[in-house]
């Protein structure tokens, strides 16, 4: 599914050049639910942002889902993260000034699905995530964990095959964090890829595989989780 | 496309769009109403006098001298200046088109005091006068010498004849003017005077009047002690011609001044001076203001581009390309600017309306608006093209930022 190989990133200034990810290395088979953790300043979110496109790494071979995407152009590596993948944020990054219905619709509208397609796959996912019945609400009319679900639909709707979360609890109470963790087990156990960035060891072990990033580099891959635990019997 | 969640977003966050669409709206009226003001003013600057203006010069004469004979001057400076090579003609008269002071008389069908008369510009010429102002005739017949006569200032008695422009006929003879020619008509009242021609057009001395083109020319010289000579020279010779005409008059006749020597094309610059200012003080106000408002987009366009910077790494995260971005932003400003031009539409035709009612200024062209609407439309996205420019640089990977 993803299979990244001495992947660099290098931030260079006049002055400084800061490697921020050095030979990072990683296989994620399709299925998989990987955590990431790692220290601040360690790489994950350039991690991420490669991962998902979101950024131009500066050496090495990434595949997703079979392609070589390390010299997409921009509109390539668009409808790339438009089709195969799904983001969701810590800060939940929805629009403001749009309804929840809306915000779904934005994913769907570059892909360029007809009306009848979109307003299909949006109630599909707002019912999946329990939001139905607000959908002609604002964000700001949500609580942080109903907005984080607001997310993971819109992320959903698309049907991608590959789910990056970036702190996706990060945001909320322990409550509504493991009700969104919850969902996102379930969305994996449907069969979505996904990868999710995290400080929090405790979300961290609900994954198959913990991946641990420190200066740049995997330097821990723990398969012995909570999760590949109960999976495993 | 996007506009119905477009439409929805600005909805929500409507303050500076709809500050921007009334800007838009004020532009338009006001843009739209001073390009009508403008093609009124140029309408009349463009009006033909008649005349052969770029060929005609004239100049003014004034006896001081004790022993000055003014009606042997005139004589002997009209032999001259007919004489001098390179002049086609040239008389003199008591005025010109477009110089703004001359005689006004009325005229009537009808013998009576208290009969009012159609008001007419006349201009004192001799045979000379149709060749010398390049006029066409359209029917009847040129005075002839032996008709010329010499009035004093005191004098009141009118001539038996006149020439008169197609405009005055009409004026006087509304349902056929064609019968115009050989009618008599009545100046002072009830002096009869008849119609011996008509001339396809010449304007009077002041541009502002609304009987511009009612011209009679009278078969007079005139002995005020000052006249005016009015010089028609061949293509291409009068301003060489100028001051050779001057030299000449000067040495003639040491007992008088000449001076005011103008071509025509000098007197129509003068006439409409004003008129010209006019239609340049409101380009500038068109120009100043679609500027200001181009502006103002711009202003609001890149304060939206910068508050929406996360927005905007989302929707790149989630698969829009730098186009739809730049799309996005072109989209959101047409829709302010539609709205702007449609309630500036209806804002340009009320002000129009009151303009007319307040100022007797003259209706819109229909043409203006859609055209105006179009105009601002194009100004609007070109203003917002750098800012949505800059919004689509913005990369997806500030969607992960956290600060």
């Amino acid at each position: 599914m993803l299979s990244m190989q001495n992947i660099s990133m290098v931030y260079r200034t006049d002055l400084v050049e800061t490697h921020a990810l050095r030979e990072f290395s990683l296989e994620v088979e399709e299925g998989d639910f990987i955590s990431v953790t790692g220290p601040s300043g360690s790489g994950k979110t350039t991690f991420l942002n490669i991962a998902g496109l979101l950024e131009q790494f500066t050496g090495g071979r990434y595949e997703l889902d079979g392609r070589d995407v390390s010299s997409l152009s921009d509109a390539e590596s668009s409808a790339v993260r438009n089709e195969k993948i799904g983001f969701v944020f810590q800060s939940f990054n929805l629009i403001p000034d749009l309804n929840l219905f809306d915000n779904v619709d934005v994913p769907l509208r570059y892909r360029g699905f007809n009306t009848a397609e979109r307003k299909r796959r949006i109630e599909r996912v707002l019912d999946t995530v329990g939001l139905a019945s607000r959908m002609k609400h604002l964000p700001s009319q949500l609580s942080g964990g109903q907005q984080q679900r607001v997310a993971i639909a819109r992320a959903l709707a698309g049907e991608p095959r590959f789910l990056l979360a970036d702190e996706p609890t990060g945001n909320l109470d322990s409550h509504m964090a493991m009700s969104v963790m919850e969902l996102i087990a379930e969305i994996n156990r449907d069969g979505t890829t996904i990868v999710m960035v995290t400080h929090d060891p405790t979300l961290a072990e609900m994954a198959d595989r913990n991946v641990h990033i420190r200066d740049g580099q995997v330097s821990d891959i723990t398969t012995d989780t909570q999760f590949a635990k109960v999976a495993t019997g | 496309m996007e506009i119905g969640p477009i439409w929805r977003a600005l909805m929500r966050n409507k303050t500076g769009a709809v500050l921007i669409a009334l800007q838009i709206a004020v532009t338009m009226a006001i843009m739209v109403n001073a390009i009508s003001i403008m093609q009124e003013r140029a309408r009349v600057m463009a009006r033909p006098s008649g005349v052969d203006e770029h060929n005609i010069f004239h100049i003014a004469s004034i006896g001081f001298a004790e022993d000055f004979n003014e009606r042997v001057t005139v004589e002997e400076d009209l032999n001259a200046l007919r004489a001098l090579p390179g002049v086609v003609d040239a008389i003199q008269s008591n005025s010109v088109p477009m110089s703004g002071g001359g005689w006004s008389m009325g005229l009537q069908t009808e013998p009576g005091a208290e009969i009012d008369g159609t008001g007419v510009a006349l201009y004192f010429v001799d045979e000379h006068g149709i060749d010398t102002f390049g006029l066409e005739l359209l029917s009847g017949e040129n005075f002839t010498a032996t008709e010329i006569e010499w009035r004093e200032r005191t004098q009141t008695k009118w001539p038996d004849r006149t020439i008169i422009t197609r405009a005055m006929a009409e004026a006087l003879f509304p349902d056929d003017p064609d019968s115009a020619l050989g009618k008599t008509v009545y100046i002072n009242d009830d002096e009869p005077i008849t119609i011996s021609g008509i001339i396809k057009q010449m304007q009077a001395p002041w541009n502002g009047w609304n009987g511009v083109e009612r011209v009679m020319l009278v078969p007079t010289h005139t002995l005020f002690g000052s006249t005016r000579y009015i010089i028609r020279t061949e293509a291409g010779l009068r301003d060489e011609l100028m001051p050779q005409v001057e030299q000449l008059l000067a040495e003639r006749e040491k007992g008088r001044i000449v001076r005011s020597m103008r071509t025509m094309d000098e007197t129509r610059e003068r006439s409409y001076r004003g008129d010209a200012s006019m239609i340049k003080m409101l380009t500038f106000t068109i120009v100043l203001l679609v500027a200001i408002t181009a502006l103002g987009i711009v202003g609001l366009a890149s304060f939206s581009v910068n508050r929406r910077t996360r927005q905007i790494g989302t929707r790149r995260a989630l698969g829009a390309s730098k186009v739809a971005i730049a799309r996005y932003f072109m989209t959101e400003n047409f829709i302010i600017s539609l709205a702007g031009v449609s309630i500036g539409a209806a804002l340009t035709v009320a002000l129009n309306m009151l303009m007319v009612e307040t100022f007797a200024l003259t209706r819109i062209t229909w043409y203006l608006v859609p055209l105006a609407m179009l105009t601002l439309c194009v100004v609007g996205q070109v203003a917002v093209f750098g800012p949505a420019k800059k919004a689509s640089s913005v990369p997806p990977a500030v969607a992960t930022r956290t600060v």
